[in-house]
Protein backbone atom coordinates (compact mmCIF):
# COMPACT_ATOMS: atom_id res chain seq x y z
CA UNK A 1 0.00 0.00 0.00
CA UNK A 2 1.25 3.46 -0.81
CA UNK A 3 1.58 5.67 2.24
CA UNK A 4 2.79 8.75 0.43
CA UNK A 5 0.78 11.60 2.01
CA UNK A 6 -0.08 13.21 -1.31
CA UNK A 7 -1.31 9.89 -2.51
CA UNK A 8 -3.47 9.44 0.52
CA UNK A 9 -5.01 12.87 0.18
CA UNK A 10 -6.57 11.82 -3.08
CA UNK A 11 -8.11 8.77 -1.52
CA UNK A 12 -10.10 10.48 1.16
CA UNK A 13 -13.22 8.98 -0.29
CA UNK A 14 -12.07 5.44 0.43
CA UNK A 15 -12.11 6.07 4.15
CA UNK A 16 -13.27 2.88 5.80
CA UNK A 17 -16.87 3.03 6.95
CA UNK A 18 -17.43 4.08 10.54
CA UNK A 19 -17.91 1.30 13.06
CA UNK A 20 -21.33 2.67 13.85
CA UNK A 21 -22.42 2.23 10.25
CA UNK A 22 -21.01 -1.28 10.03
CA UNK A 23 -22.82 -2.25 13.23
CA UNK A 24 -26.04 -0.93 11.69
CA UNK A 25 -25.51 -2.97 8.55
CA UNK A 26 -24.63 -6.03 10.66
CA UNK A 27 -27.74 -5.68 12.83
CA UNK A 28 -29.88 -5.34 9.72
CA UNK A 29 -28.20 -8.43 8.30
CA UNK A 30 -29.01 -10.42 11.43
CA UNK A 31 -32.62 -9.20 11.48
CA UNK A 32 -33.42 -10.00 7.87
CA UNK A 33 -31.78 -13.39 8.13
CA UNK A 34 -33.48 -14.05 11.43
CA UNK A 35 -34.06 -17.79 10.99
CA UNK A 36 -30.54 -18.33 9.79
CA UNK A 37 -29.31 -16.31 12.77
CA UNK A 38 -31.49 -18.34 15.13
CA UNK A 39 -29.94 -21.51 13.74
CA UNK A 40 -26.40 -20.21 14.24
CA UNK A 41 -27.22 -18.97 17.73
CA UNK A 42 -28.92 -22.23 18.71
CA UNK A 43 -25.78 -24.13 17.67
CA UNK A 44 -23.79 -21.96 20.03
CA UNK A 45 -26.48 -22.29 22.74
CA UNK A 46 -26.36 -26.09 22.59
CA UNK A 47 -22.59 -26.27 22.70
CA UNK A 48 -22.33 -23.77 25.53
CA UNK A 49 -25.18 -25.36 27.50
CA UNK A 50 -23.31 -28.65 27.36
CA UNK A 51 -20.00 -27.14 28.43
CA UNK A 52 -21.45 -24.99 31.19
CA UNK A 53 -23.57 -27.85 32.50
CA UNK A 54 -20.48 -30.06 32.87
CA UNK A 55 -18.44 -27.32 34.50
CA UNK A 56 -21.21 -26.05 36.77
CA UNK A 57 -22.16 -29.45 38.08
CA UNK A 58 -18.47 -30.07 38.74
CA UNK A 59 -18.35 -26.75 40.58
CA UNK A 60 -21.35 -27.79 42.69
CA UNK A 61 -19.62 -31.06 43.55
CA UNK A 62 -16.48 -29.22 44.59
CA UNK A 63 -18.47 -26.75 46.64
CA UNK A 64 -20.11 -29.63 48.47
CA UNK A 65 -16.75 -30.91 49.55
CA UNK A 66 -15.53 -27.50 50.63
CA UNK A 67 -18.61 -25.88 52.10
CA UNK A 68 -21.12 -28.70 52.58
CA UNK A 69 -22.25 -29.65 56.09
CA UNK A 70 -20.86 -32.83 57.66
CA UNK A 71 -24.32 -34.34 57.60
CA UNK A 72 -24.63 -33.85 53.88
CA UNK A 73 -21.23 -35.34 53.12
CA UNK A 74 -21.90 -38.31 55.40
CA UNK A 75 -25.27 -38.81 53.75
CA UNK A 76 -23.81 -38.56 50.23
CA UNK A 77 -21.03 -40.98 51.09
CA UNK A 78 -23.52 -43.46 52.51
CA UNK A 79 -25.59 -43.18 49.34
CA UNK A 80 -22.45 -43.83 47.29
CA UNK A 81 -22.77 -40.52 45.43
CA UNK A 82 -19.36 -39.39 46.52
CA UNK A 83 -16.48 -41.59 47.42
CA UNK A 84 -13.68 -39.70 49.12
CA UNK A 85 -11.13 -42.30 48.08
CA UNK A 86 -11.79 -42.08 44.35
CA UNK A 87 -12.55 -38.39 44.25
CA UNK A 88 -9.24 -37.55 42.60
CA UNK A 89 -9.95 -40.00 39.76
CA UNK A 90 -13.39 -38.53 39.32
CA UNK A 91 -11.89 -35.06 38.98
CA UNK A 92 -9.64 -36.27 36.15
CA UNK A 93 -12.66 -37.82 34.49
CA UNK A 94 -14.55 -34.57 34.73
CA UNK A 95 -11.71 -32.72 33.04
CA UNK A 96 -11.77 -35.23 30.22
CA UNK A 97 -15.47 -34.69 29.74
CA UNK A 98 -15.05 -30.93 29.93
CA UNK A 99 -12.27 -31.11 27.34
CA UNK A 100 -14.52 -33.15 25.12
CA UNK A 101 -17.34 -30.67 25.60
CA UNK A 102 -14.94 -27.92 24.57
CA UNK A 103 -14.01 -29.76 21.39
CA UNK A 104 -17.65 -30.35 20.54
CA UNK A 105 -18.39 -26.67 21.10
CA UNK A 106 -15.49 -25.69 18.86
CA UNK A 107 -16.64 -27.96 16.06
CA UNK A 108 -20.29 -26.93 16.41
CA UNK A 109 -19.67 -23.22 16.53
CA UNK A 110 -17.07 -23.20 13.77
CA UNK A 111 -19.37 -25.18 11.57
CA UNK A 112 -22.24 -22.78 12.14
CA UNK A 113 -20.04 -19.78 11.38
CA UNK A 114 -18.40 -21.37 8.37
CA UNK A 115 -21.78 -22.12 6.85
CA UNK A 116 -23.16 -18.68 7.46
CA UNK A 117 -20.14 -17.13 5.72
CA UNK A 118 -19.74 -19.51 2.81
CA UNK A 119 -23.39 -19.29 1.85
CA UNK A 120 -22.79 -15.59 1.38
CA UNK A 121 -19.69 -15.76 -0.85
CA UNK A 122 -21.63 -14.44 -3.78
CA UNK A 123 -22.96 -11.56 -1.77
CA UNK A 124 -19.42 -10.78 -0.63
CA UNK A 125 -18.17 -10.86 -4.23
CA UNK A 126 -20.92 -8.48 -5.24
CA UNK A 127 -20.09 -6.13 -2.40
CA UNK A 128 -16.43 -6.17 -3.40
CA UNK A 129 -17.39 -5.27 -6.96
CA UNK A 130 -19.36 -2.35 -5.59
CA UNK A 131 -16.28 -1.09 -3.79
CA UNK A 132 -16.38 -2.77 -0.37
CA UNK A 133 -12.99 -2.97 1.32
CA UNK A 134 -11.54 -6.18 2.74
CA UNK A 135 -11.62 -4.61 6.20
CA UNK A 136 -15.31 -3.81 5.90
CA UNK A 137 -16.21 -7.41 5.14
CA UNK A 138 -14.02 -8.70 7.97
CA UNK A 139 -15.57 -6.27 10.44
CA UNK A 140 -19.09 -6.99 9.23
CA UNK A 141 -18.72 -10.71 9.84
CA UNK A 142 -16.88 -10.32 13.12
CA UNK A 143 -19.53 -7.99 14.49
CA UNK A 144 -22.30 -10.29 13.35
CA UNK A 145 -20.58 -13.24 14.99
CA UNK A 146 -19.92 -11.25 18.13
CA UNK A 147 -23.65 -10.62 18.50
CA UNK A 148 -24.37 -14.30 17.89
CA UNK A 149 -21.58 -15.27 20.30
CA UNK A 150 -22.75 -13.07 23.18
CA UNK A 151 -26.39 -14.02 22.77
CA UNK A 152 -25.75 -17.74 22.26
CA UNK A 153 -23.25 -17.99 25.09
CA UNK A 154 -25.52 -16.18 27.54
CA UNK A 155 -28.50 -18.36 26.70
CA UNK A 156 -26.37 -21.50 26.78
CA UNK A 157 -24.96 -20.54 30.15
CA UNK A 158 -28.40 -19.99 31.60
CA UNK A 159 -29.58 -23.37 30.33
CA UNK A 160 -26.40 -25.20 31.44
CA UNK A 161 -26.42 -23.60 34.85
CA UNK A 162 -30.14 -24.27 35.23
CA UNK A 163 -29.65 -27.96 34.45
CA UNK A 164 -26.74 -28.24 36.84
CA UNK A 165 -28.78 -26.48 39.53
CA UNK A 166 -31.78 -28.76 39.09
CA UNK A 167 -29.53 -31.78 39.17
CA UNK A 168 -27.80 -30.39 42.24
CA UNK A 169 -31.12 -29.79 43.93
CA UNK A 170 -32.06 -33.45 43.57
CA UNK A 171 -28.63 -34.67 44.66
CA UNK A 172 -27.78 -32.31 47.46
CA UNK A 173 -31.26 -31.28 48.52
CA UNK A 174 -32.02 -27.80 49.81
CA UNK A 175 -28.40 -27.25 50.69
CA UNK A 176 -27.64 -26.49 47.05
CA UNK A 177 -28.42 -22.79 47.53
CA UNK A 178 -26.02 -22.72 50.44
CA UNK A 179 -23.34 -23.84 47.95
CA UNK A 180 -23.78 -20.65 45.92
CA UNK A 181 -21.00 -18.41 47.24
CA UNK A 182 -18.64 -20.06 45.27
CA UNK A 183 -15.43 -19.29 43.64
CA UNK A 184 -15.61 -22.49 41.63
CA UNK A 185 -19.03 -21.71 40.24
CA UNK A 186 -18.09 -18.14 39.36
CA UNK A 187 -14.90 -19.26 37.69
CA UNK A 188 -16.74 -21.91 35.70
CA UNK A 189 -19.32 -19.41 34.48
CA UNK A 190 -16.67 -16.85 33.60
CA UNK A 191 -14.65 -19.50 31.80
CA UNK A 192 -17.68 -20.62 29.78
CA UNK A 193 -18.59 -17.06 28.86
CA UNK A 194 -15.14 -16.13 27.61
CA UNK A 195 -14.68 -19.48 25.88
CA UNK A 196 -18.03 -19.19 24.10
CA UNK A 197 -17.28 -15.77 22.67
CA UNK A 198 -13.70 -16.64 21.80
CA UNK A 199 -14.79 -19.80 20.01
CA UNK A 200 -17.41 -17.87 18.04
CA UNK A 201 -14.91 -15.24 16.97
CA UNK A 202 -12.35 -17.90 16.15
CA UNK A 203 -14.94 -19.73 14.12
CA UNK A 204 -15.77 -16.55 12.23
CA UNK A 205 -12.25 -15.20 11.64
CA UNK A 206 -11.10 -17.94 9.32
CA UNK A 207 -14.05 -18.02 6.92
CA UNK A 208 -14.37 -14.21 7.07
CA UNK A 209 -10.71 -13.79 6.10
CA UNK A 210 -11.17 -16.33 3.36
CA UNK A 211 -14.18 -14.45 2.04
CA UNK A 212 -12.75 -10.97 2.43
CA UNK A 213 -9.48 -11.76 0.69
CA UNK A 214 -11.04 -13.69 -2.13
CA UNK A 215 -10.89 -11.91 -5.45
CA UNK A 216 -14.35 -10.71 -6.45
CA UNK A 217 -14.31 -12.88 -9.57
CA UNK A 218 -13.79 -16.03 -7.54
CA UNK A 219 -16.45 -15.08 -5.03
CA UNK A 220 -18.93 -14.32 -7.81
CA UNK A 221 -18.20 -17.58 -9.53
CA UNK A 222 -18.88 -19.69 -6.44
CA UNK A 223 -22.25 -21.38 -6.39
CA UNK A 224 -24.94 -20.11 -4.09
CA UNK B 1 -25.64 14.19 -11.16
CA UNK B 2 -23.41 15.34 -13.93
CA UNK B 3 -21.26 12.67 -15.44
CA UNK B 4 -20.08 15.05 -18.13
CA UNK B 5 -18.03 16.76 -15.51
CA UNK B 6 -15.79 13.73 -15.59
CA UNK B 7 -15.77 13.29 -19.29
CA UNK B 8 -15.11 16.71 -20.78
CA UNK B 9 -11.52 16.80 -21.95
CA UNK B 10 -11.35 20.61 -21.65
CA UNK B 11 -11.91 20.46 -17.95
CA UNK B 12 -8.70 18.63 -17.34
CA UNK B 13 -6.09 20.43 -19.34
CA UNK B 14 -4.67 22.28 -16.36
CA UNK B 15 -1.49 20.26 -15.99
CA UNK B 16 -1.47 18.45 -19.26
CA UNK B 17 2.00 19.76 -20.11
CA UNK B 18 3.78 16.72 -21.41
CA UNK B 19 7.03 17.52 -19.61
CA UNK B 20 5.24 17.21 -16.31
CA UNK B 21 3.49 14.04 -17.17
CA UNK B 22 6.27 11.60 -16.49
CA UNK B 23 6.64 12.95 -12.99
CA UNK B 24 2.98 13.08 -12.22
CA UNK B 25 2.40 9.57 -13.35
CA UNK B 26 4.89 8.33 -10.85
CA UNK B 27 3.46 10.44 -8.10
CA UNK B 28 -0.19 9.80 -8.41
CA UNK B 29 -2.36 8.05 -10.95
CA UNK B 30 -5.37 10.04 -9.76
CA UNK B 31 -3.75 13.30 -10.81
CA UNK B 32 -2.99 11.88 -14.20
CA UNK B 33 -6.65 10.94 -14.49
CA UNK B 34 -7.64 14.52 -14.05
CA UNK B 35 -4.98 15.99 -16.26
CA UNK B 36 -5.38 13.60 -19.11
CA UNK B 37 -8.93 12.86 -20.04
CA UNK B 38 -8.11 11.01 -23.21
CA UNK B 39 -10.70 10.06 -25.80
CA UNK B 40 -10.27 6.47 -24.72
CA UNK B 41 -11.74 5.38 -21.43
CA UNK B 42 -10.12 1.94 -21.66
CA UNK B 43 -6.80 1.23 -23.34
CA UNK B 44 -5.38 -2.26 -23.41
CA UNK B 45 -1.99 -3.13 -24.88
CA UNK B 46 -0.65 -6.62 -25.44
CA UNK B 47 -2.79 -8.21 -22.74
CA UNK B 48 -1.77 -11.74 -21.86
CA UNK B 49 -3.30 -13.94 -19.25
CA UNK B 50 -2.14 -17.41 -18.44
CA UNK B 51 -3.97 -19.74 -16.11
CA UNK B 52 -2.40 -22.83 -14.67
CA UNK B 53 -4.85 -25.68 -14.44
CA UNK B 54 -2.94 -28.51 -12.86
CA UNK B 55 -0.08 -29.27 -15.23
CA UNK B 56 -1.65 -27.53 -18.15
CA UNK B 57 -1.26 -23.85 -18.90
CA UNK B 58 -4.17 -22.14 -20.55
CA UNK B 59 -3.56 -18.98 -22.54
CA UNK B 60 -6.81 -17.20 -21.90
CA UNK B 61 -5.57 -14.03 -23.56
CA UNK B 62 -2.81 -13.98 -26.12
CA UNK B 63 -1.84 -10.39 -26.68
CA UNK B 64 -5.00 -8.34 -26.99
CA UNK B 65 -4.94 -4.69 -28.05
CA UNK B 66 -8.20 -2.96 -27.45
CA UNK B 67 -9.43 0.61 -26.99
CA UNK B 68 -12.82 1.78 -25.86
CA UNK B 69 -13.89 5.32 -26.72
CA UNK B 70 -15.44 7.49 -24.09
CA UNK B 71 -19.20 7.41 -24.27
CA UNK B 72 -19.53 4.57 -26.75
CA UNK B 73 -21.65 1.45 -26.49
CA UNK B 74 -19.45 -1.52 -27.29
CA UNK B 75 -20.28 -5.20 -27.24
CA UNK B 76 -17.69 -7.92 -26.82
CA UNK B 77 -18.77 -11.08 -28.60
CA UNK B 78 -17.15 -14.47 -28.64
CA UNK B 79 -17.81 -18.10 -27.93
CA UNK B 80 -17.29 -19.38 -24.40
CA UNK B 81 -13.65 -20.16 -23.76
CA UNK B 82 -12.56 -17.42 -26.16
CA UNK B 83 -11.12 -15.27 -23.39
CA UNK B 84 -14.06 -12.90 -23.52
CA UNK B 85 -14.78 -13.16 -19.81
CA UNK B 86 -11.11 -12.74 -18.91
CA UNK B 87 -10.85 -9.60 -21.00
CA UNK B 88 -14.09 -8.37 -19.53
CA UNK B 89 -12.93 -8.95 -15.96
CA UNK B 90 -9.73 -7.04 -16.65
CA UNK B 91 -11.63 -4.05 -17.95
CA UNK B 92 -13.62 -4.20 -14.74
CA UNK B 93 -10.53 -4.20 -12.55
CA UNK B 94 -11.45 -7.65 -11.26
CA UNK B 95 -8.42 -9.40 -12.72
CA UNK B 96 -4.88 -8.41 -13.60
CA UNK B 97 -2.97 -9.40 -16.73
CA UNK B 98 0.26 -11.43 -16.61
CA UNK B 99 1.67 -9.28 -19.37
CA UNK B 100 0.67 -6.09 -21.08
CA UNK B 101 -1.01 -3.01 -19.75
CA UNK B 102 -4.58 -1.99 -19.22
CA UNK B 103 -5.51 1.60 -18.47
CA UNK B 104 -8.88 2.63 -17.19
CA UNK B 105 -9.30 6.38 -17.33
CA UNK B 106 -5.54 6.43 -17.91
CA UNK B 107 -4.79 4.63 -14.68
CA UNK B 108 -2.70 1.49 -15.01
CA UNK B 109 -4.68 -1.23 -13.25
CA UNK B 110 -1.54 -3.22 -12.44
CA UNK B 111 -0.11 -0.32 -10.41
CA UNK B 112 -3.06 -0.19 -8.02
CA UNK B 113 -3.12 -1.80 -4.62
CA UNK B 114 -6.26 -3.41 -3.18
CA UNK B 115 -7.48 -0.18 -1.63
CA UNK B 116 -7.10 1.75 -4.87
CA UNK B 117 -8.73 -1.04 -6.83
CA UNK B 118 -11.70 -0.93 -4.47
CA UNK B 119 -11.88 2.82 -5.05
CA UNK B 120 -11.79 2.32 -8.80
CA UNK B 121 -14.56 -0.27 -8.67
CA UNK B 122 -16.61 1.93 -6.43
CA UNK B 123 -16.34 5.21 -8.34
CA UNK B 124 -15.38 4.49 -11.92
CA UNK B 125 -17.16 1.29 -12.78
CA UNK B 126 -20.74 0.12 -12.49
CA UNK B 127 -21.38 -3.60 -12.76
CA UNK B 128 -24.39 -5.41 -14.14
CA UNK B 129 -24.32 -9.19 -13.84
CA UNK B 130 -26.00 -12.00 -15.68
CA UNK B 131 -27.77 -13.20 -12.54
CA UNK B 132 -28.43 -9.66 -11.22
CA UNK B 133 -26.51 -10.32 -7.98
CA UNK B 134 -28.68 -8.11 -5.88
CA UNK B 135 -28.39 -8.51 -2.12
CA UNK B 136 -31.39 -10.75 -1.64
CA UNK B 137 -32.29 -9.67 1.87
CA UNK B 138 -32.19 -5.95 1.10
CA UNK B 139 -34.83 -3.81 -0.58
CA UNK B 140 -34.33 -2.31 -4.04
CA UNK B 141 -33.61 1.01 -2.32
CA UNK B 142 -30.95 -0.49 -0.03
CA UNK B 143 -29.37 -2.29 -2.98
CA UNK B 144 -29.00 0.94 -4.92
CA UNK B 145 -27.78 2.78 -1.83
CA UNK B 146 -25.05 0.24 -1.06
CA UNK B 147 -22.37 1.51 -3.48
CA UNK B 148 -23.03 5.05 -2.25
CA UNK B 149 -22.58 3.89 1.34
CA UNK B 150 -19.24 2.38 0.32
CA UNK B 151 -18.33 5.69 -1.31
CA UNK B 152 -19.02 7.46 1.98
CA UNK B 153 -22.07 9.41 0.88
CA UNK B 154 -24.47 10.77 3.49
CA UNK B 155 -27.46 8.55 4.15
CA UNK B 156 -30.12 11.12 3.21
CA UNK B 157 -28.35 12.16 0.04
CA UNK B 158 -27.82 8.53 -0.96
CA UNK B 159 -31.47 7.76 -0.37
CA UNK B 160 -32.70 10.64 -2.52
CA UNK B 161 -30.41 9.64 -5.32
CA UNK B 162 -31.37 5.96 -5.06
CA UNK B 163 -35.06 6.85 -5.32
CA UNK B 164 -34.31 9.09 -8.30
CA UNK B 165 -32.35 6.34 -10.05
CA UNK B 166 -35.05 3.75 -9.40
CA UNK B 167 -37.61 6.14 -10.89
CA UNK B 168 -35.35 6.57 -13.91
CA UNK B 169 -35.35 2.82 -14.56
CA UNK B 170 -39.12 2.70 -14.15
CA UNK B 171 -39.32 1.19 -10.68
CA UNK B 172 -40.53 4.22 -8.76
CA UNK B 173 -43.38 2.15 -7.31
CA UNK B 174 -41.20 -0.77 -6.24
CA UNK B 175 -38.61 1.01 -4.16
CA UNK B 176 -39.24 -1.04 -1.04
CA UNK B 177 -39.63 -4.41 -2.72
CA UNK B 178 -37.05 -7.11 -2.15
CA UNK B 179 -35.43 -8.87 -5.12
CA UNK B 180 -37.44 -12.06 -4.68
CA UNK B 181 -40.66 -10.05 -4.92
CA UNK B 182 -39.66 -8.81 -8.36
CA UNK B 183 -39.43 -10.34 -11.81
CA UNK B 184 -36.08 -10.97 -13.49
CA UNK B 185 -36.45 -7.91 -15.66
CA UNK B 186 -37.25 -5.74 -12.67
CA UNK B 187 -34.27 -7.12 -10.76
CA UNK B 188 -32.03 -6.30 -13.67
CA UNK B 189 -33.44 -2.76 -13.70
CA UNK B 190 -32.52 -2.44 -10.03
CA UNK B 191 -29.03 -3.67 -10.98
CA UNK B 192 -28.87 -0.96 -13.68
CA UNK B 193 -29.84 1.69 -11.13
CA UNK B 194 -27.24 0.32 -8.72
CA UNK B 195 -24.57 0.41 -11.42
CA UNK B 196 -25.23 4.13 -11.92
CA UNK B 197 -25.18 4.98 -8.21
CA UNK B 198 -21.72 6.57 -8.09
CA UNK B 199 -21.82 8.16 -11.57
CA UNK B 200 -19.29 5.75 -13.06
CA UNK B 201 -17.35 6.39 -16.27
CA UNK B 202 -18.01 2.85 -17.41
CA UNK B 203 -20.92 0.48 -16.98
CA UNK B 204 -19.88 -3.14 -17.46
CA UNK B 205 -22.69 -5.51 -18.29
CA UNK B 206 -21.83 -9.21 -18.30
CA UNK B 207 -24.44 -11.08 -20.34
CA UNK B 208 -27.14 -8.82 -18.93
CA UNK B 209 -29.92 -10.42 -20.95
CA UNK B 210 -28.91 -14.09 -20.69
CA UNK B 211 -31.37 -14.89 -17.90
CA UNK B 212 -34.24 -12.92 -19.40
CA UNK B 213 -36.84 -13.74 -22.02
CA UNK B 214 -36.50 -12.07 -25.38
CA UNK B 215 -38.91 -9.20 -24.76
CA UNK B 216 -37.61 -8.34 -21.29
CA UNK B 217 -34.06 -8.65 -22.61
CA UNK B 218 -34.87 -6.11 -25.28
CA UNK B 219 -36.23 -3.73 -22.67
CA UNK B 220 -33.00 -3.98 -20.70
CA UNK B 221 -30.97 -3.41 -23.87
CA UNK B 222 -33.02 -0.31 -24.63
CA UNK B 223 -32.59 0.88 -21.07
CA UNK B 224 -28.82 0.48 -21.36
CA UNK B 225 -28.84 2.41 -24.63
CA UNK B 226 -30.91 5.14 -23.00
CA UNK B 227 -28.47 5.35 -20.10
CA UNK B 228 -25.62 5.49 -22.57
CA UNK B 229 -27.17 8.33 -24.57
CA UNK B 230 -28.66 10.39 -21.76
CA UNK B 231 -25.80 10.23 -19.31
CA UNK B 232 -22.92 9.79 -21.71
CA UNK B 233 -21.73 6.72 -19.81
CA UNK B 234 -19.54 4.25 -21.65
CA UNK B 235 -21.28 0.89 -21.83
CA UNK B 236 -19.31 -2.29 -22.35
CA UNK B 237 -21.20 -5.54 -22.60
CA UNK B 238 -20.16 -9.13 -23.03
CA UNK B 239 -22.96 -10.90 -24.77
CA UNK B 240 -24.29 -13.66 -26.96
CA UNK B 241 -27.47 -11.75 -27.58
CA UNK B 242 -27.75 -10.64 -31.20
CA UNK B 243 -30.32 -8.03 -30.25
CA UNK B 244 -27.48 -6.25 -28.52
CA UNK B 245 -25.67 -5.76 -31.82
CA UNK B 246 -28.42 -3.52 -33.14
CA UNK B 247 -27.75 -0.88 -30.49
CA UNK B 248 -23.97 -1.20 -30.14
CA UNK B 249 -21.73 1.41 -31.70
CA UNK B 250 -19.01 -1.17 -32.15
CA UNK B 251 -18.70 -4.90 -31.80
CA UNK B 252 -15.46 -6.55 -30.76
CA UNK B 253 -15.06 -10.20 -31.66
CA UNK B 254 -12.79 -12.25 -29.45
CA UNK B 255 -11.53 -15.61 -30.60
CA UNK B 256 -8.88 -17.92 -29.12
CA UNK B 257 -7.54 -15.28 -26.80
CA UNK B 258 -7.14 -12.72 -29.56
CA UNK B 259 -9.08 -9.76 -30.83
CA UNK B 260 -10.44 -11.19 -34.04
CA UNK B 261 -11.90 -8.00 -35.42
CA UNK B 262 -13.74 -4.88 -34.39
CA UNK B 263 -16.70 -3.77 -36.44
CA UNK B 264 -18.66 -0.55 -36.57
CA UNK B 265 -22.41 -0.97 -36.40
CA UNK B 266 -22.73 0.42 -39.90
CA UNK B 267 -20.71 -2.52 -41.21
CA UNK B 268 -23.23 -5.01 -39.97
CA UNK B 269 -26.45 -5.42 -41.81
CA UNK B 270 -29.22 -6.77 -39.73
CA UNK B 271 -32.33 -8.09 -41.30
CA UNK B 272 -35.17 -9.96 -39.68
CA UNK B 273 -33.72 -12.78 -37.63
CA UNK B 274 -30.68 -12.95 -39.80
CA UNK B 275 -27.36 -11.24 -39.80
CA UNK B 276 -24.94 -10.60 -42.57
CA UNK B 277 -21.37 -9.59 -42.52
CA UNK B 278 -20.51 -11.53 -39.39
Amino acid sequence: MNHDPQHRANEEEIQPLSLHKIVRIAVRGIKVRIWRSVLVVSGIVLAMAFLSYILCSDAFARNVLEYGSRDLIRHLTAEGIINLETIADQRVQTYWVAGLALLISLAGIMNAMLMSVTERFREIGTMKCLGALTGFIMKLFLIESLFAGVLGTTLGLIIGFGLAYVEGYFTYGGEVTALFPPLHLLLSILFCFITGILLTLLGAVYPARLAAKMSPVMALRSEM
Amino acid sequence: MNPQQDTHPEAFNVNADSSELGQTREKDPAIVTRTLAAPFVVRAKGLKKIYKMGEETVHALNGVDFNVKRGEYISIMGPSGSGKSTLFNMIGGLDKPNEGRIYIDDVDIASLDTLELAWLRCHKIGYIFQSYNLIKVATALDNVMLPMTFAGKQQAEAQDKAVYLLEQVGLGDRVLHKPLEMSGGQQQRVACARALANDPSIVLADEPTANLDSKTGEEIINLLREINEKQNVTIITATHDHKMLAVSDRIAWVRDGRMDRIQERADIKITKGEMHGI
